[in-house]
């Protein structure tokens, strides 16, 4: 029983001392760049990641092109600087591939694609630090990038991570710190308002019996973290609304 | 909910890497004081603001905070319940978690115990208390500091409650002063205590050298550091330390790079290492190799000053270990790296008055202890736990403390209590909990379980165990369904119904691993009621089972196998004898009878072709004590009797242990619970080859099929007993079998190398094996009467169950013999017999000898000491030649055994030889000359060592 | 050449708090949440809307615009979604048969037809199989022209024209990307600031800045480029300023047109060009020219 250590205290505090169904602190902003249609940062722990978003524009390539819809390209990638091992390359690898594939799916989820015709949207994500819930963090900058591009979507999309600490207590948000320690990881990335499951990948098996306490936490984490994500949302376009002086709106 | 607030910590590991986590800070921790108002008082805390404590040194009741030291030092203490309200602070709790696991166990079983009133503290979570580490801070004094910092909290936050720091650390204790910060040592806290004589006698001693300065007895300790950088450059070598059982300035580390463990002799050379710690050793050059002496050495030493006896026995080692042939790698201890050091049971020297007392481990690989005691007359009578403190270089034994006495010595309670512990075997009473999860009487048969289960009560079953057996879990039966067809059915009893997975019965279960046989006595692995009544297939009785059913044909060929819960109801419940007789008489033709005989037959066919597959047929010499049933005294020591029956019983049970096994598998290729035994590496069976061909005998050890075949033929008219003789010590040429999840090896490493079977498992006796449960669980499931549960199908689970298992159930076996070995002792205390015996082995200065009839070991010494030797030693024919009589391997012998009881910790069998005849060193025949007995007691004493290995020959197999 | 380096850290760059005059309360609608409940009788789904359960929700970030029974939620910040008259300025990116590929930031390329040019020769010339061949001699890949939507075809491709003697190919000059939105809405596109330098501000956030050129044009129809002309030391400095001030304004947020536009230039003139840059400076610039706007709204308040 070494192994896994005890993720939870007797006390109920975890290694850094959040309670088991807390996320770790969220700090986002969007508009960072002025280079790409829409960009955003977030930090979800000390997980960093940057999301840059171009588009829709004319697909460069012929064939690709969809007449009904755009078609999203995606890049994930982490700065070698990110690990705590230097990384070797940034992008190309199969983790990263598949890391660009999930995201893609993600974003397909929301977005509406068939407004836009015969266009493409591409989405960048940098991994800057990973701490754990990579690919959490990447979902949620890029639906922060999406909507500060003004590309319309059906929600947001939020991913979470959850995993089970001392074989029965649900936990969030799992750094990288648990995710070596603990047991298997569930990642989920969601529509928190409607409640669909867009993506659920899981590092481990799980025992039938955990996956619905644990799938439940994930999706609650989502929608904190959704609150949190439409908080920044509302700051930042009254940011920009009263900077503009609400210009070219009619209300 | 939280502050954030993050910071920064490097670790370094390898190629200095920087880690940077986070750590939040609380507002919502509570002080843990159920009259404080200003924090929400949590459900979990224990303080108690009634029972405060009360030491003389403080004029105020008070709660304790305790510093790490007092807690890694102190823990035996602490465990005592006149200390309570205690305040651990997170700090303290991982840095205890982190120095030492089982230290960090104990505390938790104080903290859990509500009545001990100990409440943990997130400091280093909480706003207020937690400080950031300065960066020329060493981490010590950044951890008192927080310490420091969360006493003044709490005098701050609970004005009127006082709070005392204890703390072993002088500088801490000087801070905490000038914070005007309560604070005193454990030492004097204890001191100043009411009723604390107990308390003081467990007082950890770590500073005693200071009360006088004696001179070095050993080289000292190399430093940490000096010590890392040793083994990195490849000069010192790192292993764990096993002391020689025989020899106590003797003891051998295995180490890396050396293909044979390295050699340790002298006081120098052990340098305070105590078995079993981790050790950094120094490898001589290869012309000071010497070779491990074969001499048995004793420490008689009888106080802590005088080191002159152990001088001389070094120089008596030196002498005898020049021996060019077998030197071995040699070195010397110069730090110790890691201590392991345990609890150990033993009894108190004796021969000394005062405050300080040698203490004598039962172990002999571990050093005596010296103690400090203010009950040393009730101790002398006594055994006792004590632990290891520390072990100054100015001392010749380790200081220790005592930690609680056991029971009288002599006494079986006692004796059983010390086997028990030095087994590591769960032995307390089953909690509360745990009893609350059995079945409330009476019990009854529901319909919904009929429902559920087949019912065979119509069927004639019955059982088949020793005389006296109370956890009966097997039960047979036999039927004649058309011509030519039989349903044999192994019924097994249903344990899984009652003990649920996860449930606390579970989990004791689990941990106990199996039912420990001692002599008299039996430490259950599951609660009495059910062991002995609900699952037990008592004769008459309704009760449920699972249930594994053949179809066969005449020559025992499977045709069919199903599984399924039933409902059963044994017509009787028979012994072996019992059995045999039923089947003997031919006059008895009821259902029974013909079922036991068609039975009887099927099983001679399945063991005939299992023996022809290779199977092995092991000798062992387990033995039976009987025992007077109101003194609790051993009256007899037989072998047990073996019938027919035996064999019948158990081949079927082999049989459906396969037939599970294979079923298992099949649905759970990952997490299938087996049991194998690893075909033993070709040298291990060296001595078996080497006694063969001394014999004349070409024993063949390539595979099992070979080794049966050429232990079958190894047969000698003159010598019946001879063949045993061999087999016996084939039975030690094997490896322990093992339980594993399937999940974890390849395919061809789950042989079962003494049962010549590719798959085996463990089904039949869930009343006292945890296996069988967790097999029980995963057939369940497949049959469709139960489900899955997560633990059940997790690989890392299972592996890390199968190891417990493991351990517990060879803990058991030494614990089972042990209990063996001593009441064969008590038997013959007191007594004086000539017996008959076998030679084992011829040693050079020794024959070991087996006395078949109590399955006892014991070793003749040749070599008297200070005496030239009657006998020729040929170590190319091992044998042993004095004048015409020539000692062969398995020849019989005739010895006399007394028991010497002048050393009650260590009774030891004197063995003296009388027949064959060899004119000054036998001794006559015992009707003839009686006086001698009365003149061998005092020339016993010191001069020649007698030993009984407490190892009787054990069956390794299923 | 030596290089002066500026280093600081991130929280020294603040951005323009707007002023507390300019706030206004505003509404602002997140993707997914709903912006009429069971609107599907009453209203019709706008622009950045969408309808899920007979309920409309905003499917962008951003406030709702209601025009009778039309009810969108328009997002502060998107690509340029052109409509017909509007000012643009773009790159040629394809020369094909019979027209031109155009970048102009909006989502699809626009086209730019060959009917849709003034040819040198006069408006009423026939277009024969030479122009076709032509075409590259007119305009090739890379080329910025100034023009203006002629219509938007059913998949949102912008069709431009440049029938007009303003628009056509751009010589010398300066060319801005900002964001699309802060390009305020106004009658004139084409300003002439009085410092030597024009502008085109384009609707789709291409803002074209150049010499005001003395010579009256001729005829040609702009496809000349005169790329002899060397511009004065003074001028180009003027660009430099009106370019760098225009970027401190749009890093802020702020609106761009003429007035905006001057005023910034005129606070500039304290820094020097490339202190403009910096990104402290920057800020400062916005703010000044924040309440310089401001003070001017409420003197036109008070007339």
């Amino acid at each position: 029983m070494s192994r896994n250590r005890e993720l939870i205290s007797k006390i109920g505090l975890r290694l850094d001392g959040r309670r088991p169904d807390e996320l770790r602190r969220i700090r986002c902003k969007m508009g960072v760049f002025s280079q790409p249609d829409g960009s955003a940062y977030i930090e979800q722990g000390l997980t960093k990641v940057l999301a840059a978003v171009y588009g829709p524009h004319q697909v460069r390539s012929r064939q690709k092109a969809q007449h009904d819809a755009c078609i999203i390209n995606t890049q994930f990638s982490m700065a070698v600087f990110s690990t705590n091992e230097r990384k070797k390359r940034p992008r190309g690898d199969r983790k990263s591939t598949e890391m660009s594939m999930h995201l893609q799916q993600a974003l397909l989820s929301v977005i509406e694609t068939d407004l836009y015709p015969w266009s493409q949207i591409d989405v960048y994500v940098e991994v800057l630090h990973a701490d754990g819930g990579i690919y959490p963090a990447c979902v949620n900058a890029a639906t922060l990038a999406v909507i500060d591009a003004g590309i319309p979507i059906k929600e947001y999309v939020c991913a979470c991570t959850a995993s089970l600490g001392n074989n029965e207590v649900p936990m969030l948000d799992v750094s990288h710190q648990e995710e070596i320690l603990g047991g298997p990881t569930l990642t989920v990335a969601a529509l928190p308002m409607s409640g669909k499951i867009v993506l659920m990948e899981m590092s481990q098996r799980f025992h039938l019996d955990h996956l619905p306490k644990v799938l439940n936490k994930a999706l609650e984490g989502c929608k904190d973290v959704k609150a949190i994500l439409d908080e920044a949302v509302k700051n930042h376009v009254s940011e920009i609304g009263s900077a503009t002086g609400w210009a070219n709106t009619t209300s | 909910m939280f502050t954030t607030k993050c910071f920064i910590k490097k670790n370094k590991i390898g190629n200095f890497l920087k880690h940077v986590r986070e750590h939040y800070i609380r507002d919502d921790i509570s002080c843990g004081i159920p009259s404080c108002d200003d924090c929400n008082a949590e459900a979990s805390s224990h303080l108690n603001e009634v029972h405060l404590n009360k030491c003389s040194l403080f004029k105020f009741e008070h709660f304790i905070i305790l510093d790490t030291n007092v807690i890694l030092d102190q823990m035996d203490v602490l465990e005592e319940p006149i200390i309570c309200n205690v305040i651990i602070l997170h700090t303290v709790y991982k840095e205890v978690k982190h120095r030492s696991l089982p230290i960090y166990k104990r505390l938790n079983a104080v903290l859990e115990n509500p009545s001990r009133h100990f409440y943990i503290f997130v400091n280093d979570h909480h706003k207020d208390t937690f400080l950031p580490e300065d960066k020329n801070e060493l981490i010590n004094d950044h951890n008192d500091r927080c310490i420091r910092k969360a006493t003044s909290w709490y005098m701050g936050h609970v004005p009127k409650r006082h709070f005392v720091l204890i703390t072993d650390d002088a500088k801490n204790r000087q801070l905490a002063l000038a914070d005007n910060i309560p604070t005193c040592t454990i030492t004097d806290y204890v001191k100043h205590l009411e009723n604390n004589s107990i308390l003081q006698d467990k007082l950890s001693r770590k500073d005693f050298h200071s009360e006088k300065e004696a001179k070095d007895i050993f080289p000292p300790h190399l430093s940490t550091a000096a010590l890392l950088k040793g083994i990195k450059e490849g000069v010192l070598h790192q292993g764990t330390f096993r002391a020689s059982k025989d020899n106590f300035l003797e003891g051998f580390v295995s180490v890396d790079g050396f293909t044979e463990p390295v050699l340790l002799q002298g006081r120098d050379g052990l340098n305070r290492s105590v078995d079993g710690d981790i050790v950094a050793v120094e490898v001589f050059k290869m012309e000071n190799w010497v070779s491990p002496s074969e001499i048995v050495l004793e420490d008689e030493g009888v106080s802590e000053e005088s080191i002159e006896d152990v001088e001389q026995k070094e120089q008596a080692l030196k002498n005898t270990t020049v021996q060019e042939a077998e030197i071995k790698p040699t070195g010397r201890v110069v730090g110790i790296i890691r201590r392991k050091w345990k609890q150990y049971c033993g009894i108190i020297q004796g021969n000394s008055e005062g405050l300080y007392q040698i203490f004598v481990p039962a172990n002999r690989s571990i050093p005596k202890v010296r103690i400090e005691t203010r009950q040393a007359e009730f101790l002398k009578t006594q055994k006792l736990i004590v632990t290891i403190d520390s072990w100054p270089r100015s001392s010749r034994y380790p200081h220790g403390h005592f930690v609680r006495a056991l029971g009288r010595i002599g006494s079986q309670d006692t004796e059983n209590e010390v086997v028990l512990l030095e087994h590591d075997v769960p032995h307390s009473q089953f909690s509360e909990e745990v009893l609350s999860c059995l079945p409330k009487l009476p019990w009854i048969i529901t319909e919904e379980d009929e429902k559920r289960r087949v019912d065979l009560r119509s069927i004639d079953i019955c059982s088949v165990d020793p005389p006296g057996c109370t956890d009966i879990d097997d039960a047979l039966h036999c039927r004649l369904i058309e011509e030519g067809k039989l349903e044999v059915g192994v019924h097994i009893a249903d344990v899984s119904h009652f003990i649920r997975p996860g449930t606390a019965i579970d989990l004791e279960a689990a941990s106990r691993a199996t039912t420990v046989y001692l002599v008299g006595t039996r430490i259950d692995m599951v609660p009495g009621l059910l062991s002995s009544n609900l699952c037990s297939l008592r004769g008459g009785e309704d009760r449920f089972a699972f249930s594994c059913i053949w179809e066969m044909d005449l020559q025992a060929n499977i045709l069919s196998t199903r599984f399924h819960k039933s409902i059963i109801k044994s017509k009787s419940a028979m012994t072996y004898e019992e059995a045999q007789l039923t089947i003997d008489d031919q006059t008895k033709t009821d259902a029974i009878a013909e079922s036991l005989r068609n039975l009887n037959k099927l099983a001679k066919i399945l063991k005939k072709r299992r023996l022809e597959n290779g199977a092995l047929v092991l000798a062992s010499t387990e033995v039976k004590i009987l025992m007077d049933s109101e003194t609790m005294e051993p009256l007899d020591v037989e072998l047990k009797k073996m019938y027919q029956t035996n064999s019948m019983v158990e081949e079927f049970m082999l049989l459906a242990n396969i037939s599970v096994a294979q079923k298992i598998l099949q649905e759970f290729p990952d997490c299938a619970m087996l049991r194998r035994h690893p075909t033993p590496p070709a040298s291990n069976f060296d001595p078996l080859v080497k006694a063969g061909r001394h014999l004349g005998f070409d024993i063949q050890v390539d595979c099992g099929r070979n080794l049966a075949d050429s232990l079958d033929r190894a047969v000698k008219p003159e010598n019946p007993y001879l063949n045993t003789m061999l087999r016996m010590l084939a039975t030690r040429c094997m490896l322990q079998a093992v339980y594993f999840p399937s999940g974890t090896l390849q395919k061809e490493d789950f042989y079962h190398y003494g049962l010549a079977v590719p798959l085996y498992t463990h089904f039949t006796s869930p009343i006292r094996r945890y296996a069988d449960i967790i097999v029980h669980r995963l057939l369940a499931v497949i049959c469709g009467s139960d489900s899955t549960y997560p633990d059940l199908l997790d690989k890392q689970k299972s592996s890390e169950l199968c190891q417990n298992l493991n351990y517990r159930n060879r803990m058991a076996q030494y614990a089972g013999r042990a209990s063996v070995a001593f009441n064969t002792h008590l038997f013959f205390k007191g007594k004086l017999n000539d017996e008959e015996g076998y030679i084992l082995y011829v040693r050079k200065n020794a024959l070991q000898i087996l006395i078949p009839k109590y399955g006892l070991e014991c070793t003749l010494y040749l070599v008297k000491k200070n005496e030239t030797t009657l006998f020729e030693y040929d170590e190319e024919h091992q044998t042993q030649r004095a004048g015409d009589v020539v000692f062969h391997t398995f020849d019989p012998v005739t010895i006399r055994l007394q028991l010497d009881s002048s050393n009650i910790q260590h009774e030891k069998f004197s063995v003296l030889l009388v027949q064959p005849a060899i004119p000054g060193f036998s001794v006559p025949a015992l009707s003839k000359d009686d006086e001698q007995v009365n003149d061998a007691e005092p020339v016993k004493k010191g001069k020649k060592r007698k030993n009984i290995a407490a190892k009787s020959p054990k069956k390794s197999k299923s | 050449m030596s290089q002066k380096i500026h280093i600081r850290s991130a929280s020294a760059s603040n951005r323009v708090r707007p002023l507390a005059a300019t706030q206004k309360y505003h509404r602002i609608f997140t993707p997914g949440e709903e912006v009429i409940k069971a609107a599907q009788t009453h209203f019709v789904r706008g622009h950045g809307t969408y309808e899920e359960g007979g309920d409309l929700k905003a499917s962008v970030a951003g406030v709702k615009e209601q025009v009778n029974k039309l009810v969108s939620v328009r997002p502060l910040k998107s690509r340029y979604n052109g409509q017909v008259g509007e000012v643009l300025v773009g790159r040629i990116l394809e020369v094909q048969q019979k027209r031109w590929k155009v970048d102009t930031n909006s989502r699809l390329d626009s086209a730019l037809l060959l009917s849709s040019v003034n040819l040198p020769g006069g408006e009423l010339r026939r277009r024969s199989a030479e122009d076709q061949h032509m075409m590259r001699e007119y305009l090739q890949e890379g080329d910025l022209i100034s023009a203006e939507v002629q219509s938007v075809f059913t998949d949102g491709t912008l069709s431009l024209h440049t029938r007009s003697l303003k628009y056509g190919k751009l010589g010398q000059g300066i060319l801005i990307k900002v964001f699309p939105s802060l390009v305020k809405k106004c009658k004139l596109h084409f300003c002439t600031l009085p410092f030597g330098v024009s502008l085109i501000l384009g609707n789709n956030g291409y803002i074209w800045i150049s010499p005001t050129s003395n010579n009256v044009e001729g005829d040609e129809g702009g496809f000349i480029q005169n790329l002899e002309e060397v511009i004065p030391k003074d001028i180009r400095e003027a660009m430099a300023r009106v370019r760098n001030s225009i970027l401190a304004l749009a890093q802020n947020y702020m609106m761009l047109f003429d007035t905006s536009i001057i005023f910034a230039y005129e606070e500039s003139l304290k820094y020097s060009v490339h202190e403009l840059l910096l990104p402290e400076t920057m800020v400062d610039l916005a703010v000044l020219t924040q309440q310089k706007l401001s003070m001017m709204e409420d003197y036109e308040f008070i007339n």
